[in-house]
């Protein structure tokens, strides 16, 4: 038996596996599929404290090797999410970390202050989507700004704390140091990588917001990259996340530094990824001679 | 309503039907069994690797006994160019059924069923049921030429009676849109006395916003069946909402069947 437990940042998971928020709900859509309780986590869609309605379709748009999403951050508030969702995770026994957005310092830190009484494992500060006007990736491209509201979301919780990061800056380590300085838990990365789409034939923008959020197997090679810089610029534990399909390609996010991963678009390709992942981590493990997934972390050769 | 699977299909054939126009017939055996009308597969096409959305289509035709499902389809981009090259040694992915299927009214004793181009594949299924409910069935088929009204015979043979066509370009049938066709179909069954009860409709948007108003004002309930771009197709990532009366709805699990009171053009 591999020993697939880990820690991160005070948040202990079974297996190192979550979702990159927003692409699992909160979960119940994939429970026809997935026993969302066998998943190290459950990363729920990025929660405001009313109801956002998101942007305008089309929303997505397929790309080579990856695609464009600019869903806005639509969710019905946080106590939809305190009343429903949460609820039937717990039912379901699964780990839960709650993706905290915000248009404002003061909205994050209400968020995190109407969720203190219900059961959540941990948050992952969402200062980096790049797809609202306020708060979101304009928040996560300056220290100062990351400072302030990671610092404003340490004071109002306890609870382990992941920020996450968005990789449109010029040096995602100086982002890392200053959201680590703040009192992050942990770091999570990478968010979408901001890109656009045009259809030639009809000269118009694919999504209607004109520019969105890469992801899937396209944006790997950055992600990796960010993590493995990021894992020479902290000492606090990364939640790696960009393309990952398979067991292989989270080992790789292990490797580079990463202590869990979060499967995101694939999750879109196939309902049942998460699991695949899984079972091809362990696969990884016992043909590679590793006892302890932990034993991979940081392990790159170079 | 069933909960969707996750089944690899067998394809057991894939013929070109019309212009651009493709039928596929694929064994799964489950989804046979459990699809109802207005319900949708989301497929994951093979060795389209860098292409990794998958696309959704609706039934066309399915035999329990037999675990087989057909889809027509149109060739309309990359995946649609892609798909008809597999032939019957290949498989694919299917989720499914998802979705609201068409739910006519039970007092509904007369429908009429509208289609422009493939729409006339996700009404046959309803067609079916209705039929063997011993409810009265009409049906409106529109398209570009008289090859692209692939579904036609299909129609004629269960309704046992010729189905009203129309054609773009005069080829077959009436010459024009579909929508003439419609209003007539709509005069008549007022002024015999029996009205329709029920009318669903299936096309490009603007031709299923112009039947829903004709049906509106002949006050006849009417559902639409709408599709947006998808991801996931099981209700989670928000790619595919529709607006509403009632807000944002997502197409694939709230839809795609709509009542077209509800829906904000």
């Amino acid at each position: 038996m591999v020993h697939m437990a880990v820690d991160l940042g005070g948040l202990t998971m079974r297996n190192p596996v979550t979702v990159a928020s927003g692409t699992f709900a909160a979960g119940r859509e994939y429970g026809d599929f997935v026993d969302v309780a066998s998943l190290g986590a459950v990363t729920t869609k990025g929660v405001s404290l009313h109801g956002w309605e998101g942007n305008a379709t089309p929303r997505i748009a397929e790309t080579p090797s990856g695609m464009l999403n600019s869903i806005g951050l639509q969710n019905p508030g946080v106590e939809h999410l305190k009343a429903v969702d949460i609820p039937w995770l717990v039912e379901q026994g699964a780990k839960i970390i709650v993706n905290v957005s915000g248009h404002s310092l003061g909205e994050y830190v209400a968020v995190i202050e109407a969720l203190e009484d219900a059961p959540v494992d941990a948050y992952e500060i969402n200062i980096s989507c790049p797809n609202v006007d306020a708060g979101g990736m304009t928040i996560g491209c300056h220290t100062e700004s990351v400072e302030s509201v990671v610092s404003a979301c340490r004071n109002a919780t306890n609870r382990p704390m992941i920020v996450k990061l968005t990789p449109n800056v010029t040096d995602i380590t100086e982002i890392a140091r200053a959201a680590e300085a703040s009192g992050a838990d942990a770091l999570s990365l990478i968010n979408t990588v901001l890109g656009m789409a045009i259809d030639a034939k009809t000269r118009k923008p694919l999504l209607a917001r004109v520019v969105g959020g890469l992801s899937g197997p396209a944006v790997k090679p950055i992600a990796l990259r960010m993590v493995w810089e990021c894992f020479h610029a902290v000492r606090i534990p990364l939640l790696g996340m960009g393309g990952i399909v398979s067991g292989e390609d989270a080992i790789e996010f292990l490797l580079a530094g990463a202590t869990a991963v979060a499967v995101g678009t694939a999750n879109f390709m196939n309902p049942q990824a998460t699991i695949e992942v899984i079972d091809g981590m362990v696969r990884y493990c016992e043909e590679h001679g590793v006892d302890d997934v932990n034993e991979l972390i940081g392990a790159l050769k170079c | 309503m069933t909960k969707p699977i996750s089944e690899p299909a067998f394809i057991r054939a894939n013929e070109p039907v019309g212009p651009g126009l493709y039928l596929m017939t694929l064994e799964a055996s489950g989804i046979a069994r459990s699809i109802e009308p207005g319900q949708f597969v989301h497929m994951r096409i093979p060795a389209m690797d860098d292409h990794i959305l998958r696309r959704p289509f609706s039934i066309y035709g399915r035999s329990v006994e037999n675990g087989l499902v057909e889809i027509l389809y149109q060739v309309v981009g990359f995946g649609s160019e892609h798909m008809t090259a597999l032939s019957a040694s290949q498989s694919v992915e299917l989720i499914g059924p998802i979705g609201r299927p068409w739910r006519p009214p039970a007092a509904a004793s007369r429908t009429l069923l509208v289609a422009g181009g493939v729409g006339s594949a996700p009404l046959f299924l309803l067609a079916e049921k209705l039929i063997a409910e011993k409810r009265e069935v009409d049906v409106v088929l529109g398209a570009q030429t008289a090859e692209a009204l692939v579904s036609r015979s299909r129609y004629e043979a269960l309704l046992q009676e010729p189905p009203r066509c129309s054609t773009d370009d005069g080829s077959f049938g009436f010459e024009g849109f579909c929508t003439p066709l419609v209003k007539k179909a709509l005069v008549e069954a007022e002024s015999e006395g029996r009205p329709y009860g029920y009318l669903a409709v299936c096309g490009p948007e603007p031709l299923m916003r112009l039947v829903a108003n004709m049906a509106a004002e002949h006050d006849v309930p009417c559902e639409v069946s709408l599709e947006r771009r998808m991801a996931c197709g099981i209700g989670a990532c928000l790619s595919c909402v529709v607006k509403t009366t009632s807000g944002l709805k997502r197409s694939c699990v709230d839809g795609p069947v709509f009542d077209a009171r509800e829906v904000v053009w």
